[in-house]
This record gives C-alpha cells, sequence and structure tokens, in this order.
C-alpha cells in the first residue's frame, strides 16, 4: 500500500463521512461547517487525479465563496430566521425512510453499473495510455489549461462569464429590500 | 495505483449522501449543500475522467466551468430562499405548494 | 193557396215552438231573480204559461182536424246519420200541448196562492216553469232522442218536485223511490228507441207511425222476438210513467211533495205521459201485447180502486183514484179504444186537477186550522175533517163536481170518456170467451168503487160535522174557500169537467169532438145492445153504491165489513205491494248490494290491492336494483375515477421534493428493470 493510496482512502474516508454527517446532523450550522470539511476533502480527491488547479479552484470558489456566501446569507437574516431554520425533525424518522431507502438503491445501482462497466479497461483510455495521452505526475497542467481555456473553449467560458453576469444581477436584485409597494 | 474505479464509487457514495440530503431534508439551505454534494461527486468523476485527457484537458475545465457554475446557482438560489423566508415566514419547500403570488 | 197554407203552417210551428219555450224562458228568469221568496218569480211563471195556453189555442184551432203539421231542421249529423229536431203537431200533439197548458194554467194561479209564504217560493215556480217546459216539449217533439231527452227531464223535474221540500225526510225517501221506479220505465223506453232505431234507421216519429197514429200496423215489420222486446221495454215506461200494476207504488208516495205539484205532475199531465206514450207508439204493439196491457190496465185499476177504498190519507186516495184512472187509459189502449183513452186522459187531467186542488185548499185550511189551536193531527187525515160544506161552499162544489166526474156521472165530461171506455171494452170482449170477459167487468166493478170511494171522501171531508169538534169543543174554525187565487182556478177547471165542453149531446160519447178527432175507424152506431144498457147499468148500479156509501159515512151505519176483516187489512195496506216489494226486491237488492260491496272491497279491492302491493314491491325491487346496482355502477366509477383523481392529485401536490423523489424512483425502477432483464 504506498503513500499515494494511503492518503486516496483517507481523503474518500473523510470525505464521504463529513458528507454522511451532514446529511445526519440536526444542526445547520453545524453541518454547513461539516460541509466545508467535504469540500476539503473532496479537493483533496483531486489532486490524485492529476487536477491540481481544480483542487486550488475548488477551494477557492465553493470555501472562499460559496460556503462563505451560505453562512453569510443566514447570518445576515438576523436571530429569527437562524432560529426558525434550526428548528428539525428527528434524527430518524419515517418520513426519512423512503428517502434512505431510494438513495441506498441508487448507490446499489450505481455500483452495480460501475463494476460492470469495467471502466478500468475502456478503450479510449486504453488509447490515451497508448497515445501518451494521460498526464502524469510530473506535468504541469495550469499552462495546457489557460491555453485550452483561451483557446478550445473560449465560446463556453465567455457564455460562462455572461451567465455569472447574469447571476450575480438576479440574485442582487433578488435579495434587495423591497420598497413598500 | 488508485483506479478509475475508486473514484466512481466515492463520487457515487457522495452523489448517493447528496441525494439522499436533497429527498430528507427539511430546509432550503440543507438541500442547497445536497445539490452542491452532488454536483461535486459529478466533478470528481469529471476530473477522474480528465486525466486521460491530457491535450484537451476536457475534463479538467469542465470542472471549473460547473465550479463557476455552482457558485452563481448558489447566490441566486440563496437570494430565492431569504425572498420565500420573507412571504412565507418558512424555507420548508413541503410548505411552499402554491404557485400563485 | 199552397203557398197561403204554407206559411199559416210556418206561423202555426213558430206558435207551437214559443209555446213551449215561454215556460222554459220563465224558468231561466226566475232562476236568475235575487231572492228567494221572490213574488215576481209567480207572475213571470204564470204569465209565461198564460202565453203558451193562448198560443196553443191557435195551435190547435189549426192542427185540429186539419191536415198535419211536421217541420223539422237538421239537428246534428254523425256520418250518414242524420239527426232532425223538429215540431210535430197532428190531433195527438195538439190536443196534449193545449191540455198540459190549459191545465198548468190554473194551478199556477193557484199556486201563487198555495206556495205564498213558503222559504223557496222562488225556486218552486222554477221548477214548475221547467216541468211545464219539458211536458210541452214532450208533447210536440217530432223524434225519439228528443222524446226520450224531455221524457226525463220530466221525471227530472218530477223528482225536483216530490223533493221539493227536501228538509223532509219522508219526501226524500219518495223522490228517490220516484226517481228509481221511473229509471227502470226509462230504461225500458230507451232500449225500445233503440231497437226502432235499429231496424227503420230513423227517429222520426211520423216516418215510424204515420201521422195520425191510426193503426198502420208496423208491429208486422218487426222480427218477432224484438218486437216482443222493445214492446216490454215500452210497457216499463209506460207502467213506470202512468204508475201501472208493478211501478206503480212512487205515485202515492209522491204525493210528499206540494199539493199542486200532485195536482199538476202526478194527476193530469206527468202520469198522462205513459199513456202518452202508448198513444204515440200504438202502432207497435200487436194484438196480443194489447190484449196483456188490457189486462194489466184492468187489473191497477181494479187493485188502485180498492187501495183508495180504504186510505185516509186525502192525498194518497187521490193518488190511487189517479192509478185507477190511469188503469181505465191503459186499459182501453189495450182493447183498441185508442179514442176513448185519451178522451179519458183530456177528461181526467181537468177532474183529477180540480180534486187535487181541492185537497190542497183543505189540506191548506187543516194545516191553518192545526197551527191556530196547536192540535198534533195530520192535516191530511180525512177522519179529522168533516162538515166543511158550510165552511168552504165553493170548495165543496166544484169536489162534488169532480167527483161525479171521476165516477162518470151523466152531464159530466167522465160520463162520456168513462162509458166510451166501458162500452166499447165490452164491445170487444164481446164473443172471445169467458176470460176475455173479465176485463170489461173489472171495468165495471172499478168503476163502482170508484163510485164508493168518492163519496166516502166527500162525505169524511165535507159532509156530517166537524169531527175535531168533537175531541176538543173549543177550536175554532176560520177557514174559508180562499181568495180569488184559490177561487179562479176551481171555478175554471170545474166548468172543464162538465159536458158542454166536450160535447153537446150529454149522453153520448160518439158525439164528443174529441172523441172523434181520433177514431177514424169508429163506425158504430148505436146498433148494439151495451151502449144503451151499460150506461143505464152502470150509472143506476153507481147511484146506488153512491146512496149506499153516503148512508153508511154520513150516518153513521155500521161498515159493511169490519174494519179488522182480512179484506179491509189488504186494502188499507196497499195490498201489501209496497211491503212485497221490501222484502223480495229491495232487501235482496240490498244484501245482494251489502255482497257486492264485501266482494269489492275484499276480492276486487283485494285484487287491485294486491296488484298495488305486487306494483310496490318491485318498484322497491327496482328501486333496490336502481339505488345498488345501477348507482351502484356509477358510484363504483364514479369512486373509481374519485380515486384515480385524487391518486393523480397527489403528485401534483406542489411539492419540490415529492416530485424529486418520484422522478428518482422511476428512473431507479427503470435502472433495476434495465439490471435484471
Amino acid at each position: 500500500m504506498t503513500m499515494e493510496q494511503v492518503l486516496f482512502y483517507l481523503m474518500a474516508g473523510i470525505a464521504v463521512g463529513s458528507a454522511l454527517y451532514v446529511a445526519a446532523t440536526k444542526n445547520l450550522v453545524r453541518s454547513v461547517f461539516m460541509f466545508f470539511v467535504t469540500l476539503m476533502a473532496v479537493a483533496g480527491l483531486f489532486v490524485p487525479c492529476m487536477a491540481d488547479f481544480v483542487a486550488i479552484t475548488q477551494v477557492v470558489i465553493y470555501v472562499g465563496g460559496i460556503l462563505v456566501l451560505i453562512i453569510f446569507a443566514f447570518m445576515l437574516s438576523g436571530r429569527e430566521t437562524l432560529a426558525n431554520l434550526q428548528q428539525q425533525s428527528k434524527f430518524i424518522s419515517i418520513s426519512k425512510v423512503p428517502a434512505f431507502l431510494l438513495a441506498g438503491l441508487f448507490f446499489i445501482v450505481l455500483l452495480n453499473i460501475i463494476l460492470k462497466g469495467n471502466v478500468n479497461g475502456l478503450v479510449w483510455t486504453e488509447k490515451a495510455v497508448l497515445t501518451s495521452n494521460v498526464i502524469t505526475a510530473k506535468d504541469t497542467t495550469i499552462d495546457n489549461i489557460g491555453v485550452n481555456l483561451m483557446g478550445n473553449y473560449l465560446l463556453p467560458f465567455e457564455a460562462i462569464s455572461i451567465l455569472l453576469m447574469m447571476a450575480l444581477v438576479g440574485a442582487a436584485h433578488l435579495s434587495r429590500k423591497e420598497r413598500g409597494v | 495505483m488508485i483506479t478509475l474505479t475508486d473514484f466512481l464509487v466515492v463520487s457515487a457514495a457522495l452523489f448517493c449522501t447528496g441525494l439522499f440530503i436533497i429527498l430528507s431534508k427539511r430546509n432550503a439551505i440543507q438541500i442547497l449543500i445536497g445539490i452542491e454534494l452532488m454536483l461535486n461527486a459529478a466533478n470528481l468523476n469529471l476530473v477522474a475522467f480528465g486525466r486521460y485527457d491530457k491535450i484537451n484537458n476536457g475534463g479538467q475545465i469542465f470542472v471549473l466551468f460547473s465550479i463557476t457554475l455552482a457558485a452563481a446557482t448558489t447566490a441566486v438560489a440563496l437570494a430565492i430562499i431569504l425572498n420565500v423566508y420573507k412571504r412565507y415566514k418558512t424555507i420548508d419547500p413541503n410548505k411552499i405548494d402554491e404557485l400563485k403570488d | 193557396m199552397e203557398n197561403l197554407l204554407q206559411q199559416i203552417d210556418t206561423l202555426t210551428i213558430k206558435f207551437a215552438l214559443v209555446a213551449v219555450l215561454l215556460p222554459l224562458l220563465a224558468a231561466v228568469v226566475n232562476a236568475c231573480l235575487p231572492g228567494r221568496t221572490n213574488k215576481v218569480a209567480g207572475w213571470i211563471s204564470t204569465l209565461a204559461i198564460l202565453g203558451s195556453c193562448i198560443l196553443s189555442f191557435f195551435v190547435f184551432s189549426k192542427v185540429w182536424n186539419q191536415h198535419v203539421v211536421h217541420q223539422k231542421v237538421l239537428w246534428f249529423a254523425i256520418a250518414d246519420t242524420k239527426l232532425y229536431a223538429g215540431i210535430l203537431l197532428n190531433n195527438l200533439s195538439a190536443l196534449m200541448l193545449l191540455l198540459v197548458s190549459l191545465v198548468s194554467l190554473p194551478v199556477h194561479i193557484y199556486s201563487t196562492a198555495y206556495m205564498k209564504g213558503d222559504t223557496h217560493y222562488k225556486r218552486y215556480f222554477t221548477y214548475l216553469s221547467f216541468f211545464c217546459f219539458s211536458m210541452l216539449a214532450l208533447v210536440v217533439s217530432d223524434n225519439l232522442v228528443l222524446f226520450y231527452i224531455f221524457w226525463e227531464l220530466v221525471g227530472f223535474s218530477s223528482y225536483l218536485l216530490i223533493g221539493f221540500w227536501y228538509t223532509k225526510p219522508k219526501a226524500v225517501l219518495a223522490n228517490k223511490k220516484a226517481f228509481i221506479m221511473n229509471r227502470i220505465g226509462d230504461i225500458g223506453l230507451l232500449s225500445a228507441v233503440i231497437i226502432l232505431y235499429a231496424l227503420f234507421h230513423t227517429f222520426d216519429i211520423a216516418q215510424l207511425f204515420g201521422d195520425n197514429m191510426s193503426g198502420s200496423a208496423l208491429a208486422n215489420q218487426m222480427p218477432v222476438g224484438v218486437q216482443r222486446i222493445a214492446c216490454i221495454g215500452l210497457f216499463l215506461a209506460v207502467a213506470a210513467k202512468s204508475a201501472q200494476f208493478p211501478l206503480h207504488t212512487w205515485l202515492p208516495d209522491a204525493m210528499e211533495g206540494p199539493t199542486s205539484i200532485s195536482a199538476l205532475i202526478h194527476a193530469a199531465t206527468m202520469v198522462a205521459a205513459g199513456v202518452f206514450l202508448l198513444g204515440r207508439f200504438y202502432p207497435i204493439f200487436t194484438p196480443a201485447e194489447l190484449t196483456v196491457l188490457a189486462v194489466i190496465g184492468c187489473f191497477t185499476a181494479f187493485m188502485a180502486a180498492s187501495i183508495a177504498l180504504t186510505q185516509n190519507d186525502l192525498k194518497r186516495i187521490l193518488a190511487y183514484s189517479t192509478i185507477s184512472q190511469l188503469g181505465f187509459m191503459v186499459m182501453a189502449m189495450g182493447i183498441g179504444a185508442y179514442a176513448s183513452s185519451l178522451f179519458h186522459l183530456a177528461t181526467h187531467a181537468f177532474f183529477k186537477c180540480l180534486l187535487f186542488l181541492v185537497a190542497g185548499i183543505v189540506i191548506h185550511e187543516m194545516q191553518h186550522i192545526k197551527d191556530q189551536n196547536k192540535l198534533d193531527i195530520d192535516p191530511q187525515n180525512i177522519l179529522y175533517m168533516g162538515g166543511l160544506r158550510k165552511k168552504m161552499p165553493l170548495t165543496f162544489i166544484a169536489c162534488v163536481i169532480a167527483g161525479l166526474a171521476l165516477v162518470g156521472l151523466p152531464f159530466t165530461s167522465g160520463y162520456l170518456s168513462k162509458d166510451s171506455i166501458l162500452i166499447q171494452s165490452f164491445e170487444w170482449a164481446e164473443g172471445k170467451g169467458w176470460l176475455y170477459e173479465l176485463i170489461p167487468i173489472g171495468a165495471l166493478l172499478t168503476s163502482w168503487l170508484t163510485a164508493f170511494y168518492v163519496i166516502r171522501l166527500i162525505a169524511k171531508v165535507f159532509l156530517g160535522d166537524f169531527r175535531l169538534i168533537e175531541f176538543d169543543p173549543n177550536i175554532k174554525l176560520h177557514i174559508s174557500d180562499g181568495n180569488w187565487q184559490y177561487r179562479v182556478p176551481l171555478i175554471l177547471l170545474a166548468l172543464c169537467c162538465l159536458f158542454p165542453v166536450f160535447s153537446y149531446n150529454p149522453l153520448l160519447y160518439e158525439k164528443a169532438w174529441l172523441f172523434n178527432g181520433f177514431s177514424a175507424i169508429t163506425g158504430l152506431d148505436r146498433v148494439n145492445i151495451y151502449h144503451t144498457i151499460i150506461p143505464a147499468l152502470v150509472n143506476i148500479l153507481s147511484l146506488i153504491i153512491m146512496y149506499w156509501s153516503w148512508a153508511i159515512y154520513t150516518k153513521r151505519k155500521a161498515l159493511p165489513f169490519p174494519e179488522t176483516g182480512l179484506l179491509f187489512k189488504f186494502s188499507y195496506h196497499e195490498w201489501y205491494i209496497d211491503t212485497l216489494y221490501e222484502r223480495f226486491i229491495i232487501k235482496p237488492v240490498m244484501s245482494f248490494s251489502v255482497l257486492a260491496r264485501w266482494i269489492d272491497r275484499n276480492i276486487i279491492d283485494g285484487f287491485i290491492h294486491l296488484l298495488a302491493n305486487i306494483g310496490i314491491a318491485a318498484s322497491k325491487v327496482a328501486e333496490w336494483f336502481d339505488r345498488y346496482i345501477i348507482d351502484g355502477v356509477l358510484h363504483l366509477l364514479a369512486s373509481i375515477v374519485l380515486a384515480i383523481g385524487n391518486f393523480a392529485r397527489r403528485f401534483q401536490n406542489g411539492r419540490v421534493q415529492y416530485y424529486l423523489f418520484s422522478m428518482l424512483a422511476i428512473i431507479l425502477a427503470i435502472f433495476i428493470i434495465k439490471t435484471l432483464f
């Protein structure tokens, strides 16, 4: 068992465990912070995939942006909101059983597909290995990403930027204080 | 050696957890968290497969896009949730079942 | 000439029509008058009948012994059957027209006084005028349908007038009895009319029987059985209307009506309608049937006369006397003395009407005495009367004249007509065997009995002393003949009872104009011995009997037969005919009707109820079926749809998580299915 594997299983364990805790906990604030852990762990999982830039982005945007935004959202909206939001039903309740069953069955189905799909022996991955189109640990991916982003994927990039702006404007509009109409 | 299967299994576990959160929680913010979790699971898959595309780097770039979109989604969703709360004094999606304003 | 005649005929018809319609007009006007005791009613009716009387005179003068006047208009048509309504004026109808209006006039005048003070004065005259209209219309109508209609109307108005004092139970019973008895006759007449129509396809009397009723033997043209039925029907009609033997019992009871009504309807006119009917339908009878008719008439005459011997009720005596005289008429018809019968009808109308009016006055005065002295007597009972001749001389004289006419003494009209019947009956019976001889002998006996009871009546009422004084000497007698409204009718009718009105020769009926008007075939001179012997015999014996009777009742000699004797009782109880009817007809009918009612109630109704119950049960089953099966299916469908709707609605509950759950569940299901299969 190599170091790499140890780290992977560690990260995977943290990610799944924290995610389960998020799902299980009654406390909203706690679940948000636990989600933070999950996101970090997922960012950690990105690294063995030779996606260090994506991992950084994950940390920056998710942790630095989205989570802060979530926390801000209900921190800013006052204590009553928070108190209301924290009302949670019991840990195990009848209403959760179908959801749990569904999720479990889904997991089984997914597992089944993954195992049957013979992911490790895919034709195109093997071709990529043969043509050494595989990112190795020694490669730097950042410049390649930059070139591709400004080259191959310029159109989606621009579209995303416009979308982002629209979302920004929309969010600002939605969250503004209503004038007494 | 960490195989693709491993990633996919982890990803599936995360996805199903997110799914469970979405289905079971009575709180819009937690549901939002569940959605993010599922997105992350998807991202993990993309990244895992993106390893075998060195030239185009499609997987990683789409993960970037996805993260950006998630940020935008979250911003808009939070704004909506706050507005909903203002109007209905609750953010339980089960109790907000009227289409009219 | 022809034209002129035509015009006169038209005028005659018009006069006859007006004469008939005037009383109807009076009845209608009276009905519309305000007030129950409106005095105007009496005068309107009297004026109307006076008009009718004058017009009848004219009509009579135009028609009598001249040509027949007959006019008709189309009344209605049913397919090919055309029904005409018209007026037929021949000797018979013209005579009847005159007779009816002439008798009605004094009765009307009399009634204005007699009914004075009655609480239903107006109604009385309305009915009376209506009766006059019906009777006049009956005699002039030219077809059987109209004849039947007016026959019914006459019976109906008689019914109304018998029950005029409808608060008296006896009157109600009497009019019911009269109505039912008449109904039997009406059925007979109706069946005869129907048979005649079925055979000859016409209702026209003139066509059916010829114009002058002189024996065109219609009977020979009819099938025997049918003819017999028709004759039985006709006989029933006659018997009911003219109170002949089996159906006579209603007439004595009908005396419950006002006396003036008894005088007009139940003595002079309506009961004569039966004889008139015989006159109209005469050609339909065969000789054998005529003989039966004669036997029945004779029997009735004898029976009624014998009953009249012992009755104590003034009006009942007269009623039985009427029956007896009607029996004479029917008998006369039966023996072929057509003319004599009608002759007797005319004379009888006058003297019997007069007798009733006299009775009315007497009863009225007795009622007066009774009310004044607060006595508890029957004002109609002749045993309480007597000696009234001193108080009411005019009434007495009128009564004597009428009584003598009834007996048939010479110089009265009754002598002429009665003797003609007797003589012809002997002629008829001659040479036919001793059984046939019984009829004239019976008639003879009857006329002697008549003499007896007439004198009994006069003696009890007018002669001797007033008997109430014997009971109570303090009684004051403030009675008299009454005012002119009583006197004038009496005088008028008394004059009509004398011979000059009918014949210049007081002894020979053959000279009577009325008799000659009908007897086309009677060419017999006084060749036969009967023509002299019988009148003499009858009258001498009658005189003897009258003297005897007078002696018995005024001098208080012993009765020739004890009052407890069988014959007396038999006569007093009216031959027990009513009792017999009561026992053998009414009781069985009653018990039969009880039985019928029971059957109706329990079996027929039971059956109907059973049907009804079955129906109800069936409908209940149907209802159950409807409710639970048909509706159930519908409800089931509806609830299935509802359940589906509710089921589907649950997916549309607006819960986002639920939508998502469903979606994922389906995806999962697809996956699982894909995976497994």
